[in-house]
């Protein structure tokens, strides 16, 4: 069985008490080493003191046996050296001298090959009581005779002082652990504490209070940032879901009105007459409002089909010249009748392939050019010039001799179910959705539509559209 | 102008626009049959051997499309035309692939209707174009797309020829303008643009044909479309 942990908070105090555990392991283990070299050394050194010492204190007795000056123990500073051990041997490997401490018992045996000749030999000796003792050997000639002088410490306390550190540590760090668990715990609850506020905010954030957004306690922090992501996010969401309740309702709203249209018609007709010239009139008016009710359907699917494309790149080519030619020679015939000219500049930069679908762009220029046409005085002129605006980039401008715009508006016309408050235009407005249509299709075609601001003397619609090279 | 009196089938649960159907149909000359489930449907289609079926997809319990397939499956000579407000292209396309002669949406143009059924039933027989067609003092020749008018040549550009004779080979009857912008125009979709341009082509047509006449043969039908007749 695996233990895994799914709190977050846990899981992160875990990690840290792992990582903190380690450390401490290695600090303690350098420590205890380098506490050892240290003391070692310092023993070395104290020995070697203690050695040139010793030589100054020694000396042959009347019978030829070797003694120690007994003022030695007088000194202050050499009653901490009372648990010396001292051997002195001849180069014959007698012992001449040893200390009390030994207790009889010899320090490091026979001599060695060449011991004590290249200054302070150091070594470790097992005394046969069992105890360790670290031991410098010395050559020294005196009065004559050349003596081996080893002289050690016990070890013993040494190693129980190294023992007494490390049961500290083994006490200490489990300990140290214990608190750094509690203190990481509290210190990862209250960094995910504004994710914990984020989580409930969001919970409570339906579509009712779209409006709602999170809190953001540090702009520049991680979790802040996130924090404003999320929130640009809501904000995308509303707007989308805003839109479209608003068409939702404008929706209705349009399928009503002719539906309200064909009640009463057919209401008054009933309670009219019985006449049957009366019930004809009624039923034509009854079809064209239901005619008028098809057409807004059709749009709006028209809408939705072209919402749900896929972007332009996905698609396959078509030549935009092809297209215009198609889309000018169908609606040629509503100029012609009030001797509006339609007049192409540079066609030629036409020839290009477009990647979108096909069938929804056409529908958008015809929207386009319709609106243009219905909007033409009698004996004008209707522009379509075409501008290569960069290497991947076809403009076609769309310009009339109409009422043009009013003010504040060019970008509204874009919009579903808009329809000028201009009395000059409104008489000839169809279902409001031609532009929208446009719009969204060249949108997603990549490209990008608006009427041109600074044109005054009509409307200039301009299509941005992206095309691929080639094609001559 | 059906062939001596063909039989037609209408399978559609909507009491109303069922109705409507048997009615229109019946004053069209044809002997009607209706149900509005699919067990009857498939029950009439065995004992009443309709020539023509107009299937809507949308039937309770079953789908009109299986009861297409059945159909099919049981090797039953009859043309299938399918009503329904499921309109996408992959609709029409699964509808055609499960068998059926022909499709039209709703909602659709009463008069485009009875044109379907006329070319479904018409093709029993072989296609021969008329050499000419004449409609009062205006005769059309279709071979040459020349039209005249009391014997005298009418100056049309092509478009009008084809409006003129789309009007004249439905023989009097109404053409909405779904079946203009579908017949004459090839528009797949019908949205405002293209009425405007029917409304106006219609318009000019009228000025060459009936303007300089006493008799006026193109008719406007409010709320339908256009009838090319004597009145």
């Amino acid at each position: 069985m695996t233990l895994k942990p799914t709190n977050l908070r846990t899981r992160l105090t875990l990690w840290y008490v792992g990582v903190l555990a380690l450390l401490l392991i290695v600090y303690a283990t350098v420590v205890l080493a380098f506490q050892y070299g240290v003391l070692t050394h310092q023993l070395y050194h104290d020995e070697v003191q203690d050695v040139v010492t010793v030589e100054g204190l020694l000396y042959f007795g009347e019978l030829g046996e070797l003694q120690l000056q007994q003022n030695y123990y007088s000194r202050p500073q050499s009653h901490l050296l009372v648990d010396r051990l001292m051997e002195v041997r001849d180069l014959s490997g007698k012992v001449l001298y040893r200390s009390s401490t030994l207790h009889d018992m010899t320090l490091g045996g026979p001599l060695r090959e060449g011991e004590g000749d290249a200054g302070f030999d150091e070594r470790l000796v097992r005394l046969s009581d069992g105890s360790h003792a670290f031991v410098v050997s010395h050559i020294h000639t005196m009065q004559g005779r050349t003596v081996v002088i080893r002289l050690g410490y016990d070890l013993g306390p040494l190693r129980d002082r190294m023992i007494q550190f490390f049961l500290m540590l083994l006490i200490a760090i489990p300990l140290a652990l214990a608190l750094a668990a509690v203190a990481g715990q509290s210190i990862a609850k209250r960094a995910l504490q504004p994710l914990e506020q984020m989580t409930s905010r969001a919970e409570r954030i339906t579509s009712s209070n779209l409006g709602d957004r999170l809190d953001i306690a540090n702009e520049r922090d991680e979790l802040g940032n996130m924090a404003r992501v999320f929130n640009l996010l809501l904000e995308r969401l509303e707007q989308a879901f805003r839109q479209l309740q608003r068409f939702t309702a404008d929706a209705s709203h349009e399928l009503r009105t002719p539906l309200a249209a064909i009640r009463t018609i057919s209401e008054v007709a009933l309670a009219k007459s019985t006449n049957a010239e009366v019930y004809r009139e009624a039923l034509s008016n009854v079809l064209e409002e239901s005619g008028r009710l098809n057409q807004t359907v059709d749009s709006l699917l028209s809408l939705a089909r072209a919402e749900s494309t896929p972007p332009g790149d996905a698609q396959p080519g078509f030549i935009l010249r092809e297209l215009i030619g198609e889309v000018i020679a169908l609606l040629e015939v509503l100029g012609e009748e009030r001797s509006v000219r339609i007049v192409e500049e540079h066609p030629e930069l036409a020839v290009v392939e477009v990647h979108a679908d096909r069938s929804l762009v056409r529908v958008a220029l015809m929207n386009v050019l319709h609106n243009a046409l219905k909007l033409s005085p009698t004996e004008s002129t209707v522009t379509i010039a075409f501008e290569r605006s960069s290497t991947s980039c076809l403009q076609i401008a769309i310009q009339d001799q109409g009422p043009g715009i009013a003010h504040g508006e060019h970008s509204k016309v874009f919009d579903r179910f808009y329809t000028s408050c201009d009395r000059a235009t409104a008489g000839t407005s169809g279902v409001g959705l031609g532009l929208a249509i446009a719009k969204l299709v060249i949108e997603r075609a990549g490209g990008r539509i608006r009427f041109d601001e600074d044109f005054q003397q009509g409307a200039k619609c301009l299509i941005d559209l992206p095309v691929s090279v080639g094609f001559d | 102008m059906p062939s001596t009196a063909s039989k037609v089938l209408i399978i559609e649960d909507d009491r109303k626009m069922s109705d409507a159907l048997v009615s229109g149909i019946r004053s069209a000359g044809y002997e009607v049959l209706a149900a509005s489930t699919a067990e009857e449907g498939f029950f009439l289609v065995h004992s009443g051997q309709p020539d023509l079926l107009l299937l809507d997809l949308t039937l309770p319990h079953r789908n009109g499309l299986d009861v297409l397939r059945q159909i099919r499956k049981e090797g039953i000579d009859i043309r299938v035309l399918i009503l329904t407000s499921h309109n996408t292209v992959d609709d029409r396309v699964e509808g055609l692939r499960s068998g059926a002669d022909d499709y039209l949406g709703k909602p659709f143009s009463f008069p485009e209707l009875l044109a379907r059924m006329d070319a479904l039933l018409r093709r029993f027989l072989p296609p021969t174009p008329p050499a000419s067609l004449k409609v009062g003092d205006l005769s059309l020749d279709p071979k040459n797309r020349m039209a005249y008018r009391a014997g005298e040549p009418l100056d049309l550009t092509p478009r009008e020829f084809d409006l003129l004779l789309y009007l004249a080979e439905n023989g009097g009857r109404t053409v909405s303008r779904e079946m203009l912008a579908k017949d004459v125009w090839r528009e797949t979709s019908r949205f405002t643009p293209i009425d405007n341009v029917i409304d106006v082509q219609v318009a000019r047509l009228r000025r060459k044909i009936d303007d300089p006449f006493n008799v006026k043969l193109l008719q406007t039908v409010r709320g339908l479309g256009f009838s090319l007749r004597e009145p």
